[in-house]
């Protein structure tokens, strides 16, 4: 029987990379690519273009394992579905997540429309993700799992895809990647970073995008919840939920960013307490298993990280759902991922559109 | 992994291999001959002996006198050289203008640009659909405020033939000088410095035979031209530099095996060619081959099948052991929509579906069999995946 063929997504890092190389052990007929996704500018010959160093340690990781290497480049599509989208969502006072449209719209996408024209059956990724019975579950390292940012992905390619690295923690990659000889990559030090946003400056590239008189990137009010002006900002797109940076001092408690309102351009702050929410509403719902009702029990996480918080679902229309928290969590931010979990596996998620302060509770039912 | 089974190399225009007699005809230079040619010992000239006759050989092969041959790195460098050096020679004399056609190399496109940001005027040629510079344009253009002025001879990704000749000599006319890149041109265009009036012309040694890493520049006599680099004195100053003696050597070896066998290899190229393109648009009708209103050299076919595109197909086709190129590559890897096609009005979704096939040494007529099979299946694939999304 010939091998599958599997389409393995590297990034020239050391969890792609040891993905590609438990593939090719595994005896996959396994085929290296790197999508190009933005370009810095390619007449400027200093800098190197499109990510350069990345696609090299991709394509030297490749010729090590003895798989073939290729280029895609995704630059238009990437550039309309997260880039235009990331920019918009700044300039809406949102604080977007581009890393979930990624997934959603160009790895598990338009990439696997590359894997179909060579006739791979399978995608692979280097996610702290796993997938088991056509269910995405979390990593086994629940430090590095990934699932927050793979909830939107169409649930149908669940059945095409490979996540090898879902199995282990972040040492036991590195040191797979040693076993494999792979020392190019093999103690590259981890993206925290938005990749087109390399130095974390992500103003910058509002400021490039946006007309100069754009509504988020002008002079506007910060005030208190109760709408008194107590300074002025630069603009709502440099401030998000829960930010302390930038927010006026001489206040009897610490004061954190609580909400933004491009209606009048304001900034609103408040206390660690106003920062709380109870309820959390999320739009543009995808289900990565059964649809659950309302009056479910779930876990849930609204922030990367952030550690699982209970909930029963209150409301659930067709692209919208409503949470009633058990207990508050804190800075929950428009245009961030909600994600479900029953356990460890992942149900769905949505982005969430607002936060409750107030918990609302299910009308009793008589039975 | 992949098998590659009877691998089918069909990227000659993007390199080829050196040829054995290439290879023995340099490896003195890498062992007993190593001397540096400007030494005045007995190495020193030995090398020089062998750069000078090598000088002789390569002029020979294009009709020019042995100081009209600058050895180069190769066609980027002879491009810049000739682009660079005239207008940086020429700019106080008043003439201003620099000229291309829009589908030339990179390598003259980034050296015009380069003119521009150092002041000069740039001017793009018209081009027909076909991929031939416009004539009258060129008659518009090249008026006597022009420095210098570059039109490739054969057209590196879709083969199409420059009327060279007739452009050099209406640009002597006006004073201006003329450039051509012959890099795809050698050996399948006769060449003559005497009877032809360019001024510059470069080639390229890994196009055909020699290794990577050398080329010449002809500049014919009397003409003024700035250095790139200063240093040393070699080639009369014009490239500072320790000579590359091995490489000149097999630059003229190259050269000359090229010739000679010119009219037999493209009569045999262009059958090949003929059959590939018969076979392909016999099984895709509507599959378009670029500048095929034109005169093509014998090795290069250009081939858009609507409903595709090149990234994929390149990737399925190397999978299956047939490599060849799609528009031009930047320095990621990673395809973009070629200029040359967009500058012929090629639509951008015909565009991104181009894929150059060059021909050479290595294709033969089993070469042709491969690809008349393999490729309009996997054209039939993909477009069966567009119509079902």
């Amino acid at each position: 029987m010939a091998k599958e063929r599997v389409l393995v997504a590297m990034s020239g890092g050391v969890d792609s990379s040891v993905a590609a190389g438990l593939l090719v052990e595994q005896g996959y007929d396994v085929v290296g690519a790197t999508m190009k996704l933005f370009c810095h500018g390619d007449d400027v010959p200093d800098r190197p273009c499109c990510s350069l160093d990345s696609v090299n340690d991709a394509r030297r990781v490749c010729e090590q394992l003895g798989i073939p290497h290729y280029v895609l480049n995704l630059e238009t599509k990437f550039g309309h579905d997260v880039v235009d989208n990331f920019v918009e969502e700044y300039a809406r006072g949102r604080t977007p997540i581009p890393c979930v449209r990624c997934n959603t719209f160009t790895k598990f996408r338009d990439f696997l429309k590359k894997a179909d024209s060579i006739d791979a059956q399978w995608i692979a990724t280097g996610h702290y993700a796993r997938v088991v019975d056509g269910e995405l579950r979390r990593g086994v390292d629940e430090n590095k799992d990934q699932t927050y940012f793979l909830w939107g992905i169409d649930r149908a390619v669940l059945s095409r895809m490979i996540l090898p690295v879902g199995m282990l923690d972040k040492a036991r990659t590195r040191a797979r990647a040693h076993s494999m000889g792979l020392e190019v990559i093999a103690e590259k030090p981890e993206s925290q970073e938005i990749c087109f946003v390399p130095d974390g400056n992500y103003t910058r590239i509002l400021e490039q995008r946006l007309p100069a008189d754009a509504p988020a990137l002008s002079r506007g009010p910060i005030m208190t919840s109760s709408g008194t002006i107590v300074g002025e900002h630069n603009g709502f797109a440099r401030y998000t939920i829960g930010q302390r940076r930038g927010v006026p001092g001489g206040f009897p408690h610490p004061m954190y960013v609580i909400g933004i309102r491009p209606t009048n351009r304001a900034v609103v702050i408040g206390t660690r307490d106003e920062l709380m929410g109870s309820g959390v509403v999320a739009r543009e719902v995808n289900w990565l298993a059964a649809a659950p009702s309302v009056g479910h029990r779930v876990s849930v996480r609204v922030r990367h990280r952030a550690l699982l918080a209970l909930a029963e679902i209150v409301r659930l229309d067709s692209d919208e759902i409503e949470l009633a928290l058990d207990e508050p969590v804190s800075a929950i931010t428009p245009g961030q991922s909600m994600v479900l979990y029953d356990g460890e596996r992942v149900l769905g998620g949505g982005f969430i559109e607002a936060s409750r302060r107030q918990r609302v509770a299910l009308p009793v039912l008589a039975a | 992994m992949t098998p590659a089974a009877d691998p089918v190399y069909l990227d000659h225009a993007a390199t080829t291999p050196v040829r054995e007699e290439v290879f023995e005809a340099m490896k003195p230079f890498y062992g007993p001959r190593f001397g540096n040619p400007s030494s005045t010992h007995r190495w020193g000239r030995e090398a020089r002996a062998a750069l000078d006759e090598a000088r002789e050989r390569v002029g020979r092969c294009l009709g020019a006198r042995p100081d009209e041959i600058c050895f180069t790195s190769g066609g980027t460098e002879g491009d810049n050289l000739a682009i660079l050096g005239a207008w940086r020679a020429l700019k106080a004399k008043g003439r201003t203008a620099v000229v291309a056609s829009p589908i030339e190399h990179k390598a003259i496109l980034g050296a015009v640009h380069q003119a521009a940001r150092e002041g000069a005027e740039e001017r793009i040629l018209g081009i027909t659909p076909e991929g031939v510079v416009d004539r009258k344009s060129f008659d518009d253009l090249v008026d006597d405020s022009v420095a210098v002025c570059s039109t490739m001879w054969v057209n590196n990704e879709i083969g199409t033939i420059q009327p060279v000749p007739e452009l050099a000599a209406k640009a002597k006319e006006r004073g201006a000088l003329f450039h051509t890149d012959a890099v795809q041109a050698f050996g399948k265009i006769q060449i003559d410095a005497q009877k032809q009036q360019f001024d510059f012309l470069t080639i390229s040694g890994h196009k055909i035979g020699a290794p990577k890493g050398i080329g010449a520049l002809f500049i014919r006599r009397g003409t003024s031209l700035e250095p790139l680099m200063h240093g040393g004195t070699q080639d009369r100053g014009r490239r500072p530099g320790t000579e590359n003696v091995a490489a000149a050597v097999g630059l003229a070896r190259a050269a000359e095996l090229t010739l000679a066998e010119c009219e037999a290899h493209c009569a045999r190229l262009r059958k090949l060619r003929e059959r590939l393109e018969a076979g392909i648009l016999a099984k895709i009708p509507d599959a378009v081959i670029h500048g095929r209103g034109a005169d093509r050299a014998p090795h290069i076919v250009n081939i858009s099948v609507p409903g595709t595109d090149s990234e994929s197909l390149l990737m399925a086709l190397d999978l299956r052991g047939i490599a060849a190129s799609g528009g031009s590559a930047c320095q990621s890897g990673s395809i973009s929509p070629s200029h040359v096609l967009s500058a012929i009005g090629v639509r951008p979704d015909l565009a991104g579906a181009a894929i150059r096939m060059s021909l050479g040494s290595l294709t033969t007529d089993h070469c042709i069999d491969r690809v008349i099979e393999v490729f309009p299946a996997l054209v039939a694939k993909a477009r069966q995946r567009t119509t079902a999304q």
